[in-house]
């Protein structure tokens, strides 16, 4: 972008470059029109085209000149604003990183009004540190009354300064600002509402619990599950609660009314952010009539490294389920249960018609101690069905339990 | 010759941010740490590691050109096998996965931005005080190496 300041300055001097140009090739255009109908002679024809030409080249160089001074000037304000940011980060990290209290931080000595370098370098720091030097930096931006204007500019009508706004919240990390953002998860703009929420969820990070509804975890549980994200934001901003997630997941687990694709949101999520704790509300869903939540809780149970008893049995059913990919995750997860439940169960999957559940059903055996790779190698031995024999095989290598030379002498494997 | 003192621990910063770099070197110097050095273009962290020996590396992940992977990638040949050198992962990146293929890739620990003082200097000195008993008994491993 090679126009960054002077905005309205540029477009005047276009603007007035333009219709200057089109007045005069107007003038020029009526007089050949005349020309022709009324025999007016070519001297004054001429005339205009030399003035028209006249004022075309002195309106390029004009706007050449424009230019010119222009990136003369961008380049010095550039170089200029990085000095500044220079100046005002080490002015604040000093401030930052002295033992001073927040409130007393009211007496050094600041300008009135912030310039743009100081409240880009305050921002740039709270985007790096948290804890006491955090809480000395916010204290700056209210002292200064930037909260306030970042929180007139989330309403502003230019979506380009409600975007800026929701940013620059989104690196404070303000409490003030959280309900603020929390409110534009309904805007009817995605891009408003992605923002919003990453900005939200870390503003959320940082604040100080408080359990039940009408803490700041459960308005954002209850905002969440009302707004239209797409999944991978709603993901997303649930990983940016870092220490928070556990319990905005476990409220959202505990929705009756959850919609699906957030359901499957939070699930994917409490298996990879490894929740352990979580695998009894994780349980829940992997009776879920849509098998595609029912796969998402099988696979986080299979993350999460651990089975409830009370869901075993759902497990076993799903080894049989009707569909593929339901299968292919309870087989995962089926490494999790004790070795004389699993191993039979995930015994006919070796047989399966899907690769992948041959592959799962292999892989969760050879898991499963001793006894598990004494089935897989039995399989690889004597299993009727080829790939099945195969596939055994395959596993016993990967897992390190065969060499190569033995697996040449597996029957059915060449 | 090794140095024995976490406080006189040389210490490489490598952050594109100079932001992020100028707060790490204020952070260390008000610790006391008076051997530190940094650069905000991950091109020159390897010759800067030759040149400068670090004990520990502050690294950040996502980089223009070569980024926190590539760099540890290209700092694996150099690292001999019988050493400890912590790599001390320093990224906004949240997502589970890159802090198990950046712990996999060599680094020693992970912190996530934006991260606390405290917590950041503790990390550091449990590292540093990691690295300076593998020194310490570097020698007597190697004896013990020589004799078997």
């Amino acid at each position: 972008m090679w126009r960054r300041y002077g905005d309205a300055i540029y477009t005047l001097v276009t603007f007035a470059v333009f219709g200057f140009e089109t007045i005069a090739l107007g003038v020029l255009s009526i007089s050949f029109l005349l020309g022709r109908t009324s025999g007016i002679a070519s001297t004054p024809v001429e005339g205009v085209l030399l003035a028209t030409l006249t004022s075309t080249a002195s309106a390029l160089a004009l706007l050449g000149f424009f230019l010119l001074g222009y990136h003369f000037t961008s380049s010095l304000r550039d170089r200029w604003h990085v000095e500044q940011l220079d100046v005002w980060t080490e002015r604040w990290i000093g401030l930052a990183l002295e033992d001073t209290p927040a409130e007393q931080i009211a007496d050094s000595p600041m300008p009135r009004r912030l310039p743009r370098a100081a409240v880009d370098a305050v921002l740039s720091l709270l985007e790096v540190v948290k804890g006491d030097e955090g809480d000395r930096l916010k204290a700056v931006l209210a002292r200064h009354g930037v909260d306030r204007l970042l929180l007139r500019h989330l309403r502003s009508g230019h979506l380009t300064a409600r975007l800026d706004a929701i940013e620059s919240l989104g690196k404070a990390r303000l409490p003030q600002a959280f309900d603020a953002l929390l409110s534009l998860l309904e805007h009817p703009k995605p891009v408003v509402r992605r923002m919003a929420v990453r900005a939200a969820a870390g503003t959320l990070a940082t604040m100080t619990p408080e359990p039940g509804p009408e803490g700041p975890g459960g308005r954002f549980t209850q905002a969440l599950k009302g707004a239209s994200l797409q999944s991978g934001v709603a993901q997303e901003s649930l990983l940016l609660l870092e220490t928070r997630a556990g319990a905005v997941l476990r409220d959202l687990l505990a929705e009756p009314d959850l919609g699906d694709r957030l359901r499957w949101v939070v699930l994917e999520t409490t298996g990879r952010l490894g929740l352990a704790d979580m695998a009894g509300e994780v349980a829940s869903s992997t009776t879920h009539p849509d098998p595609e939540l029912r796969a998402a809780a099988f696979r986080a149970l299979h993350r999460l490294g651990s089975v409830p008893e009370d869901a075993q049995a759902s497990l076993l059913d799903a080894l049989k389920d009707e569909v593929d990919f339901v299968r292919v995750q309870a087989s995962h997860a089926a490494a999790f249960l004790p070795a004389e439940v699993a191993l039979p169960a995930l015994e006919p999957g070796l047989g399966d018609d899907s690769w992948w559940v041959r592959r799962a059903a292999a892989a969760a055996m050879a898991r499963l101690g001793d006894d598990g790779v004494a089935t897989v190698r039995r399989a690889a031995e004597t299993h009727p069905d080829q790939a099945a024999r195969e596939m055994a095989v395959q596993i016993l290598l990967e897992a390190g339990a065969l060499d190569p030379a033995a697996a040449r002498l597996v029957k059915g494997v060449a | 010759m090794e140095t024995l003192r976490p406080k006189d621990a040389r210490i490489l910063v490598v952050d594109d941010e100079r932001v992020n770099v100028v707060l790490l070197e204020r952070i260390l110097e008000q610790d006391g740490y008076t051997n530190v050095r940094s650069t905000t273009k991950s091109e020159q962290a390897v010759a800067l590691y030759d040149e400068f020996e670090p004990d520990l590396i502050l690294l950040d992940l996502h980089m223009p050109g070569l980024d926190g992977f590539a760099v540890m990638e290209r700092l694996e040949d150099r690292i001999a096998s019988d050493t400890f050198l912590p790599i001390l992962i320093l990224t906004a990146d949240i997502r589970p996965e890159v802090k198990r293929r950046a712990l996999s890739a060599g680094a020693k620990d992970f912190v996530t931005k934006p991260f606390d003082r405290t917590e950041v200097l503790l990390r550091i000195q449990n590292l540093l005080e990691t690295r300076f008993l593998h020194l310490r008994l570097r020698p007597e491993l190697a004896s013990e190496g020589q004799a078997t």
